[in-house]
């Protein structure tokens, strides 16, 4: 009877692992998602390096780090890799600190959106009926609404937002999307038998919502994670770049905006190019990463030679 | 003998009740379609009644729009009659709500159809049969465990242990249906529904689940009601057998008798109907199914007027023929079912004609 | 001559896990006006044996040897041109659940006139309806639903209309995969014997495949009995039925509950099919089977005739 006992953790976690490794050969053989990962890792690694730069001296700061002999935005050179903005400070180093602000953006707007949009999706597609009607004409009331605009009106009236401020602007505005998709998941998995022999166990409504249903939903869930990634950055990206940012933070878009105010949109296209390429990349490559995701995902868009 | 719109059970002494239909109705209302009219009225069953005994496997047979599916629905709650009651122990369980359902939850379970759906994906054997064990906060970890590992050798998933973690995609149709009755039994109830559970599996495996299901009710004296379309499997499965037909009762009796002496039309064209395996010779051909069918209008008459060769015009046209006790325990609803054997020629014609 | 003569035909498809053998080494012939059928477990590989005859393989199936021979032709040597011409013109096919890929917007007269216009091209569309007409009358559905859409026939009607489609080009062999799964009781047992009467006014050949031994026991002259790929006994419906010879037939057939005689305990079969991209060397069926001997798993089973029409795959079913 013990070793009944004993044998039951060490097959769990021998499921995820099988589990994972079956995901990760079907993810393998996808092109997109391969170049798309590259890149990610790619820019993870910039922003984890983001730290070490002013480390080295003072001087690569983004933000603070003077240059002592460079006082205005000069062409790469040994010193400065990329070159530096119109106060001198290296533009290399604002884009390894302006990778990590995307990641942290990104992820955490997707993250709070989807986390939003799924319960609200669970609960619209199970309850159906008044619970449902108002969820999701509330859906579509956010949905209209232009997002970046009326970021840009908050920021007008509320003055300066900070990062986190238009973290939760974003999430609170893109649940409306991901709910719909989970409320189409939650209707048609709730016709499956296997949710009525819940309910024919005795299962509560609640139970059925977060043991049987979540579960089936999840991967969608993640799916549309990496989606909303990308209009998060890109969001973020279009707010700095019109002066709504974080002035304390060193994004790409902040980054953009110094080039265009300063007048060396076409005098620098060491200072233009670099973020603009990045945010390009990086929202091409989390969409790769969410298509071959799906594949993975959805056994019927696999291709079998 | 005890009485009701739709004819009379007799109350057999020795025998105990464990589960009641009486007059039970259900209506669907079709939802518009964009090419039909829809919302018209269809009949699922029509004034049933039905009495069930303690350790038995009752078999309720008929076609696809039968009302076999929804009678199992409502007897495991899924759905409420809309006229009617249902007893379990003569207690009333129709419209029960919150704890009370719950606790009805315990002693009626139901295996369901279709063994690709009817597990969660996302769950292992395990966490699905070890679910309702949870729900009703029995025993602790350990203890559901061995009650699971005991469930599972039931169902002759052996050894067990192989089993537990696996996950549904990774067993066949007929080891995954074993493991929608164990789910069932673990509780230990006291009636399970059996909803066609061998449709969806290729022939060759249903005796496997019909072996199960003798094993079950023999070992933990389950009362089952096993419904399906299939007269053969409810000979061999069943002790009786209750033909229905477009929501009504037809015929009632012991299942040997319903398909040796068959006494409605309806169990006649049925059993005419099923493949025969080349033993043609051995079986008497009733003839009972008119084709094209009559025209008659609904809801007047007998329900199988439009297909009976055997009907009167008028009075079968108009009048709702009884069920009635035929012989002894062997009830039928028609005005020309009598007792004792049908004299019939020995058909000697295979569907083949050779 | 036979009309059709498949001779060691081996099928098998590319998955990402390995070489599926799907079908090994079947041979059989069937005469003109002549029923057979083939009956197995799901995974046996009847339905790839269907798509192979009518070069209907999904992309990753691959024939890898044998002969199609119909009416003196080795279909296999066709390009896929010549097969888009020989195709329901000759051989036709129902295809599992074919009654639920009956177009919903089309009315059904319209779905079976293409089908015969796009066999005839230099037809007139008036000439195709007067074919769906008789068609109509063949199979016995009321010419008043003619122009009726899928929706409004009910299972055994749209059945009938996929038998009229198969028969639209007048082929002299009907390919039928499951035709009657799906259907009610009564409605397969017409359909069936319908399908019987069309054979005898057609003199048409049909090759039945089915997973239920009951359906291929009343209409068919022939039956093949597969397993895991092989086809392990074939003969008269008569001899496979009475005098079943292969272990794997002998259990099949008493595992199905019967309507008469006595009842006796049906005795499932034990364990699972073999795994087809690696198959055992010996008899495939030899784990599964109760009177397996040492002989069975080492090396292939040879045919055994026991008569000159009743053939099984197993060496021990003489003694």
């Amino acid at each position: 009877m013990t070793d009944m006992a004993e044998e039951k953790p060490p097959k769990r976690k021998i499921h995820w692992i099988a589990h994972f490794r079956e995901g990760w050969s079907i993810y393998k053989q996808n092109i997109l998602g391969k170049i798309g990962l590259t890149l990610l890792v790619v820019f993870a690694l910039m922003a984890l390096f983001s730290f070490v730069p002013p480390l080295i001296d003072p001087m690569y700061h983004p933000m603070t780090g003077v240059d002592p002999v460079i006082s205005s935005s000069e062409g790469p050179s040994f010193k400065h890799w990329l070159g530096t903005d119109f106060m001198g400070r290296d533009i290399l180093s604002q884009l390894l600190a302006g990778a990590r602000i995307a990641f942290m953006v990104g992820v955490s707007a997707a993250f709070m959106s989807i986390f939003l949009g799924t319960a609200i999706g669970m609960i619209s597609g199970y309850m159906g009926k008044f619970v449902d009607t108002f969820l999701m004409r509330l859906a579509e009331v956010i949905m209209v609404m232009p997002t970046l605009l009326v970021t840009l009106i908050l920021a007008a009236l509320f003055g300066q937002l900070s990062i986190w401020a238009i973290v939760l602007v974003i999430a609170l505005f893109r649940w409306p999307g991901v709910s719909r998709v989970i409320r189409a998941q939650t209707l048609s998995l709730k016709q499956r038998p296997f949710i009525e022999a819940a309910k024919v166990a005795g299962a509560s409504h609640l139970r059925i919502i977060f043991r049987h249903i979540m579960p089936n939903v999840l991967p969608l869930s993640f799916l549309y994670m990496t989606f909303r990634v990308t209009s998060a950055i890109t969001i973020e990206a279009a707010l700095a770049f019109l002066g709504f940012g974080d002035p304390s933070t060193v994004s790409w878009g902040m980054m953009l905006q110094w080039v265009w105010k300063t007048g060396h949109m076409f005098k620098a296209p060491y200072w233009l190019l670099p973020p603009g390429i990045c945010i390009s990349l990086i929202t091409l490559s989390f969409y790769m990463l969410g298509r071959a995701m799906d594949e993975v995902l959805d056994p019927r868009l696999r291709r079998e030679q | 003998m005890e009485c009701w719109s739709n004819g009379c059970t007799i109350m057999d002494n020795e025998k105990k009740t464990v589960l009641e239909l009486r007059d039970i109705s259900k209506i669907y209302k079709t939802r518009s379609s964009f090419f039909g009219p829809g919302g018209e009225q269809v009949v699922a069953l029509n004034r049933i009644s039905l009495t069930i005994y303690k350790g038995e496997i009752f078999g309720l047979v008929g076609e696809s729009g039968s009302g076999k599916t929804t009678a199992g629905r409502l007897i495991v709650g899924l759905e409420n009659p809309k006229e009617g009651e249902i007893y379990l122990n003569s207690t009333e369980i129709s419209g029960l709500k919150g704890r009370a359902l719950k606790e009805y939850r315990r002693k009626v379970q139901m295996i369901f159809q279709d063994p690709y759906q009817s597990l969660n994906p996302q769950l292992s054997i395990y966490e699905s049969v070890a679910e309702p064990l949870i729900i009703h906060k029995i025993g602790g970890g350990v203890e559901r465990l061995e009650r699971v590992i005991q469930t599972l050798k039931t169902v002759g998933l052996s050894p067990p242990q192989e089993f537990l973690y696996r996950y549904p995609h990774q067993l066949s149709g007929g080891q995954r249906q074993r493991v929608a009755i164990a789910r069932a039994m673990v509780l230990g109830p006291e009636f399970v529904v059996a909803d066609e559970p061998t449709s969806m599996l290729d022939a060759s495996y249903s005796a496997q689940i019909f072996n199960i299901l003798l094993n079950v009710r023999d070992k933990l004296k389950v009362t089952i009601l096993f419904i399906t379309h299939n007269l053969a499997a409810a000979r061999y499965l069943c002790d009786r057998v209750g033909v229905i037909y477009k929501g009504n009762l037809m015929e009632l009796g012991p299942a040997d008798e319903v398909i040796q002496n068959p006494k409605h039309p309806y169990t006649q064209a049925l059993i005419d109907a099923i493949p025969k395996f080349g033993h043609c010779g051995e079986i008497r051909e009733y003839k009972t199914f008119l084709r094209p069918q009559r025209k008659a209008s609904e809801g007047v008459g007998c329900p199988f007027f439009k297909r009976c060769r055997k009907a009167d015009e008028t009075r079968c046209r108009i009048d709702v023929p009884p069920l009635r006790a035929v012989e002894d325990s062997h009830y039928a609803a028609c005005f020309f079912a009598e007792p004792g054997h049908e004299k019939r020629p020995e058909s000697d014609a295979c569907l083949l004609g050779i | 001559m036979a009309l059709l003569e498949v001779k060691k035909l081996s099928v098998g498809y590319n998955t990402k896990k390995g070489f599926l053998k799907a079908v090994e080494a079947v041979s059989f012939s069937l005469d003109e006006g002549r029923s057979l059928g083939f009956v197995g477990e799901s995974g046996c590989g009847k339905t790839t044996l269907g798509m192979a005859l009518m070069g209907l393989l999904p992309p990753n199936g691959h024939v890898t040897d044998g002969q199609i021979i119909f009416e003196g032709e080795d279909l296999l040597e066709k390009s896929e041109d010549e097969m888009r011409k020989f195709r329901w013109r000759k051989i036709s096919m129902i295809f599992q659940a074919a009654m639920n890929a009956l177009n919903p917007v089309k009315r059904v007269q319209d779905q079976i006139a293409e089908a015969i216009l796009t066999h005839n091209p230099n037809l007139e569309t008036k000439e195709a309806l007067r074919r769906v007409e008789k068609l109509f009358q063949l199979v016995g559905l009321p010419e008043g639903r003619m122009r009726d859409y899928p929706h409004q026939y009910s299972g055994g009607m749209k059945q009938r209309a996929i038998i009229a489609m198969a028969l639209s080009c007048n082929p002299r062999l009907i390919i039928a995969d499951e035709p009657t799964t799906a259907l009610d009781v009564i409605v397969q047992h017409q359909i069936l014997e319908e399908t019987r009467d069309l054979q005898k006014e057609l003199d048409l050949s049909i090759i039945f495949i089915s997973h239920d031994i009951s359906i291929v026991a009343d209409v068919c002259d022939t039956i093949g009995i597969m397993y895991a790929g092989q086809l392990v006994e074939y003969g008269s419906r008569e001899e496979v039925f009475d005098d079943p010879m292969h272990y794997y037939t002998r259990a099949l057939i008493s595992s199905y509950p019967t309507l008469t005689g006595e009842k006796r305990e049906l005795l499932p079969i034990p364990g699972e099919s073999p795994n087809l991209i690696e198959p055992p060397l010996g008899c495939r069926f030899c784990d599964r089977c109760h009177a397996s001997g040492d002989s069975c798993s080492i090396g292939p089973p040879e045919w055994v005739d026991i008569t000159p029409t009743h053939k099984a795959l197993c060496g021990l079913c003489l003694k």
